[in-house]
């Protein structure tokens, strides 16, 4: 409905620009975790969408103020891609605190 | 001689004796030669019996903290709500969660930014989240 046409805006707008669009996501809707008021309008309800692109660094700050003309969307933000990379976690290790009072002591 | 020199060092002992005798000296210097090397075998075996320096086998696994393996989203709420308290929504500290210094900072920073996006609620734990089972020692004073 409302929510595709305003997807489709976005991501023409990334196209325009010259991004390529990787990935579209729906984190489905729900109730918002607190009241949002943007555009003179109060938000309970939305839906959460993620969209996985590369392009040039450039076109975030034009990006950031079409997106915050736009009354559909309500809160926008650019992320880094998230390397996951987490199979080098080695426990615990077990921290001398005697050593690292004396030393910082200097 | 390569041969001789690929023997243990117990053979020492018997590769001084065969180099005397091939070298035709005289009974007094293979005397004292099988003196040298006795003493020598003495040594060597004094030494072997003392304990080989090793890394402690007996050593536990370093202790893993609760997330160790796992991968921390800032979508996935339900996980992050269990860092944070019910009353206040505050994130718990290193001494009360006990992750391992890491595995702190990445939930912080994965809670802050779902605080900023809109997927978890600031002030307060999220209601669906409150019967998830506790990670945290917390104690609330009575």
């Amino acid at each position: 409905p409302e929510m595709a046409a305003a997807l489709k805006r976005t991501i023409e707008a990334l196209m325009e620009r010259g991004a390529v669009v990787r990935n579209l996501e729906n984190l489905g809707e729900r109730s918002l975790p607190y009241k949002i008021s943007k555009h003179n309008q109060d938000h309970r309800r939305g839906g959460y969408f993620l969209v996985d692109f590369d392009g040039p660094p450039t076109i975030i700050s034009t990006l950031m103020d079409h997106l915050g003309r736009d009354v559909d969307v309500i809160r926008p933000t650019f992320i880094k891609h998230p390397v996951s990379k987490t199979e080098e976690c080695s426990g615990i290790i077990p921290v001398n605190y005697e050593d690292k009072l004396y030393t910082k002591k200097k | 001689m390569a041969a001789a020199l690929v023997v243990s060092s117990r053979g020492w002992g018997k590769l001084r004796q065969i180099l005397a005798a091939g070298k035709g000296a005289g009974a007094s210097c293979a005397v004292l030669w099988r003196r040298g090397c006795s003493s020598q075998q003495e040594h060597v075996s004094h030494n072997e019996d003392l304990p080989i320096q090793m890394e402690n086998p007996y050593k536990d696994p370093p202790k893993r903290c609760v997330l160790c393996g796992i991968n921390v989203d800032y979508k996935n709420v339900q996980l992050l709500s269990q860092f944070v308290s019910p009353y206040t929504g505050r994130i718990y500290g290193r001494h009360i969660t006990g992750l391992c210094g890491k595995k702190q900072k990445e939930i912080s920073k994965a809670i802050k930014r779902a605080h900023v996006i809109g997927f978890m609620p600031v002030v307060y734990k999220d209601p669906t989240f409150l019967n998830d089972p506790k990670i945290c020692d917390i104690r609330h004073p009575e």
